[in-house]
């Protein structure tokens, strides 16, 4: 294989350090704080890292192989020409500048004659994101998107509708945690995970899981309920009905911080538990019993909101129903609740004093004025997507369809549409039309091979990257170094599109010479703090404030002489606002209203998500692989090359299949081969998959055709308002 | 013998994740296709919904009573000062007795050193570092504990006193030092 690492000749790894190396991984979106030494100049053992106290220093599985990716013989490490079709397979190796060379000509063609705007930009988030949205913007085009809408989007975006910004969940204090297929325990984000095992296991919380299958989250639960796919939003607003009805919530609360709550409770007086059984099938007695009990734990209890957010046409209602059952419980900025994130800005206002280190934004002025709106921003319901990663599959609609107007170039980074996206061919279709695109990725990813320029990107264990901000109850900080040298002739991807800039006649956005001069303009050229930041990789300033817990806020009142006088109460309840339009926490909202006519309340819709003769078709994660990302990295590789197929057995009877037969899902818009896994822990009209395998491109070869391609079985369908992929539809099953 | 190191599995805590068998591999260079250790998820049993996984440890049991031990013909295998089952790579021959006697079918011929190889707590990299096994350094969700049960207060020594716990297949008179304390769901409750 051309431009394959299995081209070079095999040397020792050069570590840039004999000892430990504090890092941030890369194997998934956590970004966990790692610290790794190279083995023998074989191999690199990688561990947490032991300063970031709430990740305990632990590494998963995906963290622990990160090194088996570095010097995967079929990583890319050269730049690549298409010179077949499309898809074909055929390239050649070419030499950076001729890369750069491909990439300006293209673009610079594009932007000449249809507007910068005709190019997409899309990228996983990160600092990668940062520098390829960068480039878009000294471009000119308006079009950056990340993979929000194909996974995370909707919690994001129902968290900005209800408090104007995100949350985050306190797991570790919890005493009653109430799951809608959240699978922690498999889907692993280690402070999370870590957090929700100790409230359970050291601290006896209760876990209750509303989930299709029995995953692993379901199985340390103390309940667990066969949740009807897609049905989640009717068992939250019964909770909230009873919650309610029966006098449960936090009437004070309410009062000082809730906007909209007589309109949601005249809506939700219908929806009882009983009501809610018939659509959900989880018993209403048992309903009625849990909120009884959540209450009970009120306000240290919490209804997680979930993550991957593509279960429904209905995500927005169903994710703010999930946050409406803690606001009434009062359970926002207490122990075991959810809470914002306490920037150092915001804190040292708090303390009186200069606790944390404010971080600097480099950024370049006089960027050119783009003009041209986003190809998801004609239709107004999106409005709050557009600042968080956009509606990434209305490339597809853009690029085959003109709308709103013609898409013709594509850049990406990191990022693998062929398999998160659904609708696999829609998205073949949609890069055989276009006129060029580029990709920049460690492996010829299934969307890679079908691009005309290839950007091999160094791996994370040989990026030096910006300071992050990791700050939760306070402010933290963390940067990523690198653990080895470079190997073979790749580039991190703040340089690629550096020099693809410079290449592409926009030299003058792109002021700084390296890393290390942006990472200086961060901490404001002290070296000091720099040099501790990166000795730590991790470090964190003052102590946990949640602004409504007494005992967090008479102990950091008492810490800083200067901090802000506590409330009568004892809180800084008073300081508490919310970047809404109100300031308040809007249960119901007259901007959603009228972005979206009929959204202002939250409110139930029946959808449809699969025929009457058909099975509900769900996915979901595995702890040793990062949805489409991971499944051609040798060691995880090892351990799971396949998905087989999740099938209860009175279905499978019923078909005549026996467990590990050859069976075949068939949906509206795609069949796929793949391997019975008959197991009860699946209800009996659901089949379960784990998603991103089946790879149709030879050149990822330890995963080409191995098992089944959830994208391809999935009809393209997008969510209102929250523009998220859906990811649930019906499958006809048969043994093959 | 001066120390009796063990490891206690939680099967409670275990959540199947595989870190450990990764970062096994890595710090032991264990080749592609063999392993020294692995968590394999067994079920679900039970009639839905009361169902659970069974989280088990395929690793080497540092057996007191090891049959690898005494079938080893050249002394290659041994149990050392630290009770940890171990092997002199210098005097193996590659007989493969010890690979068939071992019960727990967790012991193997190393492709690339040709030698009988296994779970050995880390002895001769982390543990010689001062440092804990691997497997239990990366646990994501703490479900292993590692330490001396000659050392009284010992989190292990501790642990195995107060918790509900089993090895595996007793009755064939190993004496293992890998604990498992069971699952809540379905097994022993401790």
């Amino acid at each position: 294989m051309p431009g394959s690492l299995a081209a070079l000749e095999k040397g020792d790894l050069k570590g840039v350090s004999a000892d430990y190396v504090a890092s941030i991984c890369e194997m998934c979106s956590t970004r966990c704080p790692i610290s790794a030494r190279v083995v023998d100049g074989k191999n690199v053992f990688i561990g947490g890292n032991k300063e970031a106290k709430a990740f305990g220093g632990k590494v998963c599985a995906r963290g622990g192989a990160g090194h088996s990716m570095l010097y995967d013989p079929q990583r890319i490490v050269k730049p690549l020409r298409r010179v077949g079709e499309r898809g074909e397979g055929k390239w050649q190796e070419i030499s950076w500048d001729e890369a750069y060379e491909m990439m300006a000509t293209n673009l610079n063609d594009i932007k000449q004659k249809h507007g910068a705007e005709a190019v997409a930009f899309s990228s996983k988030s990160g600092s990668l994101s940062g520098h390829l949205f960068h480039l878009a913007k000294a471009f000119g085009s308006p079009n950056t998107f990340t993979h929000a809408t194909t996974c995370p989007g909707a919690y994001v975006i129902a968290a900005k509708a209800i408090f104007g910004t995100k949350l985050k969940r306190d797991l570790g204090n919890s005493k009653y945690i109430i799951n809608f297929g959240h699978n922690l325990y498999e889907g692993i984000n280690m402070s999370e995970t870590r957090g929700m095992m100790k409230a359970q296991m050291d601290k006896g919380a209760k876990l209750v899981v509303f989930e299709p299958r029995f995953s692993i989250v379901a199985d340390k639960a103390d309940e667990w309920y066969a949740i009807r796919p897609g049905t989640d939003v009717a068992v939250a607003l019964a909770m909230c009905h009873v919650l309610i009805e029966d006098n449960l919530y936090d009437k004070a609360f309410v009062a000082q911080y809730v906007e909209g709550f007589d309109e949601f409770a005249k809506e939700v007086k219908a929806y009882t538990p009983e009501w809610a059984e018939t659509i959900s099938d989880v018993p209403a007695a048992d309903i009625r019993r849990i909120t009884h009990e959540y209450a009970a734990c009120a306000p240290h209890a919490c209804v997680d909101f979930g993550h991957r957010a593509t279960f429904t046409t209905e995500e927005f209602e169903m994710r703010r129903a999930l946050y409406a059952a803690n606001i009434l419980i009062g359970n926002i900025e207490r122990k075991g609740g959810i809470y914002l994130g306490k920037k150092a800005p915001a804190y040292n206002k708090f303390a009186g004093e200069a606790v944390a280190p404010v971080l600097a934004k480099p950024g370049v002025k006089n960027l050119p004025k783009i003009t041209a709106k986003r190809i998801d921003q004609v239709d107004e319901q999106f409005s709050m997507v557009w600042s968080s990663g956009g509606v990434y599959q209305s490339i597809l609609d853009a690029t085959l369809e003109a709308v709103p107007y013609q898409l013709r170039g594509w850049v990406m980074s990191r990022t693998n549409p062929m398999q998160t996206m659904t609708d696999r061919n829609r998205v073949v279709e949609a890069m055989l039309k276009l006129d060029f695109i580029a990709v920049c990725d460690v492996y010829i990813s299934e969307t890679a091979a079908y691009a005309d320029l290839i950007l091999p990107e160094s791996t994370y264990l040989e990026r030096d990257e910006e300071i992050a901000d990791k700050s939760g109850k306070n402010p933290g900080y963390y940067v990523r170094q690198r653990v080895v040298e470079v190997i073979g002739d790749t580039k991190p991807s703040w340089q690629i599109f550096k020099e693809a800039g410079e290449a592409m006649g926009l030299g003058q956005y792109f002021p700084w010479q390296n890393m290390e001069t942006l990472q200086l303009m961060q901490v404001n050229k002290d070296h000091q703090l720099l040099k501790q930041i990166k000795d730590l990789g991790f470090v964190t300033y003052g102590q946990p404030l949640m602004l409504r817990e007494p005992s967090m806020v008479s102990k950091f009142a008492a810490t800083y002489s200067n901090a802000r006088e506590m409330d009568e109460d004892g809180t800084y309840g008073s300081a508490l606002s919310f970047k809404t339009p109100s300031g308040k926490i809007e249960l119901s909202s007259t901007k959603v209203e009228k972005m979206a006519p009929g959204r202002g309340v939250i409110r139930y819709r029946p959808v449809e998500l699969k025929q009457a003769d058909e099975l509900y078709f769900i996915q979901g994660k595995v702890a040793v692989h990062t949805n489409a990302g991971s499944q051609n990295v040798p060691m995880l590789s090892q351990l799971m090359s396949d998905n087989a197929v999740w099938i209860h057995p009175v279905t499978a009877g019923a078909l005549g299949i026996q467990h590990g037969d050859a069976i075949t899902l068939t949906s509206s818009v795609g069949t796929e081969k793949g391997q019975a896994l008959v197991t009860p822990g699946i209800r009996q009209d659901t089949v379960f998959a784990y998603m991103g395998f089946g790879s149709k491109n030879k050149e990822l070869a330890r995963a080409v055709g191995k098992g089944v391609h959830c994208g391809n079985l999935l009809p393209h369908k997008t969510s209102p308002v929250t523009g998220m992929n859906v990811h649930t539809t019906g499958v006809k099953l048969a043994k093959a | 013998m001066s120390q009796r190191y063990v490891i206690v599995h939680d099967e409670n805590k275990c959540i199947g994740c595989q870190a450990c068998s990764v970062a096994c591999r890595s710090e032991n260079n264990v080749p592609d296709g063999v392993s020294r250790l692995q968590v394999h998820i067994q079920g679900p049993f039970g009639e839905a919904p009361n169902l659970h996984f069974k989280y088990h440890r395929m690793s080497c049991q540092q057996c007191e009573n090891a049959p690898c031990v005494t079938v080893c013909p050249t002394g290659a295998a041994y149990i050392g000062d630290d009770g940890i089952v171990s092997i002199k790579p210098e005097k193996c021959v590659g007989c493969m007795y010890c690979v068939a006697a071992c019960p727990y079918k967790v012991r193997f011929m190393n492709p690339e050193t040709k030698v009988a190889d296994k779970c050995n707590f880390c002895k001769d990299t982390r543990l010689a570092r001062g440092e804990q096994p691997a497997c239990v350094d990366v646990c994501p969700t703490d479900a292993l504990v590692f330490g001396d049960t000659n050392d009284n207060n010992s989190q292990v020594a501790k642990m195995l006193l107060q918790r509900a716990n089993y090895q595996d297949s007793t009755h064939l008179g190993t004496k293992p030092r890998v604990y498992r304390i069971p699952t809540k769901k379905g097994g022993i409750v401790s």
